[in-house]
């Protein structure tokens, strides 16, 4: 996937078939991280509601990004093929929603495999093999979406 | 390439303890899952600020394990503690005694 062209404030990116049809297995396991995962604070919440009220927030944080993604896979006109390539126009914000999407999966899968401090070590089963594997590739789209907005900027 | 300094330093030196109002820390923890210019994006689109500090901060997360962003009232941190989070990095606000 690489930045083909940025027009009328839209980015169009350029994938292979291979590469859309990856990038849209990675969206369909959106979300990975599990709900009320993160604390508000470490020490003492200030109020206690305060911590619901970010819990609510990060859900329907979640929602809005789980019916983004739905639209993205659903809509025709965001995977143009085009010649031996496919073009997906995203503006500036839907990028920010797909960093998103992504770092979710990314990290999601992270902790699904137990959070581990050191370098992943090769996985001894599919589940594991199934959780590498996801994240390596969302972390890969991640920095090509990353690259493109230096490159534009 | 010069040094960059977060502005919370420069408001602690600025201004007595005894003058400054009751705040919130919001702190970005170390982990060794998201990437660094990511963190770098995040930091710049959270907070708007240029990539030199956002980096610099990046940096104080991976090499001292966390970093104090900015020292905030309780609505404006857990604000910022909101959106770093949809991001997925790991933030807290912790109380600034």
């Amino acid at each position: 996937m690489n930045l083909f062209r940025v027009e009328n404030d839209r980015y169009i990116f350029q994938l292979a078939p291979r590469e859309r049809d990856l990038l849209v297995t990675v969206l369909r396991l959106y979300p990975v991280i599990p709900s009320a995962h993160q604390p508000l604070s470490k020490s003492a919440v200030p109020d206690k509601s305060s911590q619901k009220l970010l819990d609510d927030a990060l859900a329907e944080q979640r929602n809005e990004n789980r019916k983004w993604v739905d639209d993205l896979l659903s809509n025709p006109r965001r995977f143009q093929e085009k010649d031996d390539s496919v073009h997906m126009s995203l503006s500036a914000g839907e990028i920010e929603w797909l960093l998103q999407v992504l770092n979710d999966v990314h990290v999601g899968n992270w902790i699904l495999l137990g959070s581990p401090e050191e370098r992943l070590r090769l996985p001894t089963t599919r589940q594991e093999a199934a959780h590498i594997w996801a994240m390596e590739l969302a972390s890969l789209f991640q920095m090509e979406l990353l690259q493109a907005l230096k490159q534009s900027s | 390439m010069p040094e960059v300094m977060p502005d919370l330093e420069q408001d602690q030196k600025s201004k007595p303890k005894s003058e400054k109002e009751p705040g919130y820390l919001v702190i970005c923890w170390n982990d060794p899952v998201n990437l660094m210019d990511y963190v770098t994006h995040v930091f710049q689109t959270v907070f708007g600020w240029h990539k030199p500090k956002a980096e610099f901060h990046m940096k104080q997360v991976h090499n001292l394990g966390k970093s104090v962003l900015v020292r905030e009232s309780l609505e404006k941190a857990e604000h910022y503690v909101h959106q770093l989070q949809k991001y997925s990095l790991h933030a807290t606000m912790e109380r600034d005694e």
